[in-house]
C-alpha cells in the first residue's frame, strides 16, 4: 500500500474519487444481489443501512432494468 | 425565456444526463464542462475544440484524474469488475455545489443578466483553481489559465 498522499489536493481528490467509485460499486452490487434474488431486507442489512432507504434509492432502477423483485417482506 | 436561458438550460440538462451516466447523486462542475463542450456551434464549443477538448477527450480526462485520484491511495477502480448498474431514468439529479459555484463564478463576469454570453460559462467553470476539473486538465496537459483567457477573449468578441 502507498503511504497517505503528501499532497494534500491529492488526499483530498482521493477522497472525491472513493466516494464516487462507493456510489458506483454501491449501485452495482445491489443490482447483482437482486438479479441473484435477494430480498430487500438482506441487502439492507448487509448494506447496513433501512431497507427504506435502499428501496427508494434502487427500486425504482431496478424495476425499469426489468429485474424481478422479491416481494419487500 | 431569452437566448441565454434556452442555453443554459441546454447545458444544465446535458449536465443531468452525464451525471446520470455516471450513477452521480448531483450535477458537478465536471459534467457542466462536458454540457458546454457538447454545444458544438457556441463559442465555448469552438474555444474547447480549438484546444483539443472534444466531449470524448473531456471524458478520457476526467476519466484519467479519476483513475489518478484512486491510484494515490492504493485503489485501482478496474479491481472491482462488477457489472455495470442500470442507471436510475427517473432519479432527480440537482445542481451540485462545484456546478453552483462554477455558475455563480460565470455570472459574476456579466454586469447584467443580458450580458451574459455562453463563453462567461466557460470562464467560470474554468476558474477554479482546486477540484476535479483543473486536476482534469493538468493530467491531459492543458493550460488552463490560458484556456481560460480564450474563453474570457470569446466572452468580449464572439457574441455566441
Amino acid at each position: 500500500m502507498p503511504d497517505v498522499p503528501e499532497d494534500p489536493a491529492d488526499a483530498l481528490a482521493a477522497v472525491v474519487a472513493l466516494r464516487r467509485l462507493a456510489d458506483q460499486l454501491e449501485d452495482a452490487a445491489v443490482e447483482q444481489a437482486m438479479r441473484a434474488g435477494w430480498s430487500w431486507p438482506q441487502v439492507a442489512e448487509a448494506l447496513g443501512i433501512t431497507r427504506q432507504a435502499v428501496h427508494k434509492k434502487h427500486a425504482k432502477r431496478l424495476i425499469a432494468a426489468g429485474v424481478t423483485l422479491r416481494r419487500r417482506t | 425565456m431569452s437566448a441565454i436561458d434556452h442555453y443554459l438550460d441546454a447545458v444544465i440538462r446535458q449536465g443531468e444526463a452525464e451525471a446520470r451516466h455516471d450513477g452521480s447523486a448531483a450535477i458537478e462542475a465536471h459534467h457542466l464542462l462536458l454540457g458546454l463542450a457538447a454545444q458544438q456551434d457556441s463559442a465555448p464549443g469552438a474555444v474547447l475544440a480549438a484546444a483539443g477538448l472534444d466531449r470524448a477527450a473531456i471524458r478520457a480526462a476526467l476519466d484519467r484524474e479519476f483513475e489518478h485520484s484512486l491510484s494515490t491511495v492504493g485503489v485501482s477502480p478496474a479491481a472491482f469488475a462488477l457489472p455495470s448498474p442500470t442507471p436510475d431514468p427517473d432519479r432527480r439529479i440537482g445542481l451540485g455545489a462545484s456546478a453552483r459555484l462554477a455558475l455563480e463564478r460565470g455570472f459574476f463576469h456579466a454586469p447584467r443578466k443580458r450580458d451574459l454570453r455562453p463563453a462567461h460559462l466557460l470562464l467560470g467553470i474554468l476558474e477554479a483553481e482546486l477540484g476535479t476539473v483543473p486536476r482534469a486538465l493538468t493530467l491531459a496537459g492543458v493550460n488552463r489559465e490560458e484556456l481560460a483567457e480564450r474563453a474570457k477573449e470569446a466572452a468580449s468578441t464572439a457574441d455566441w
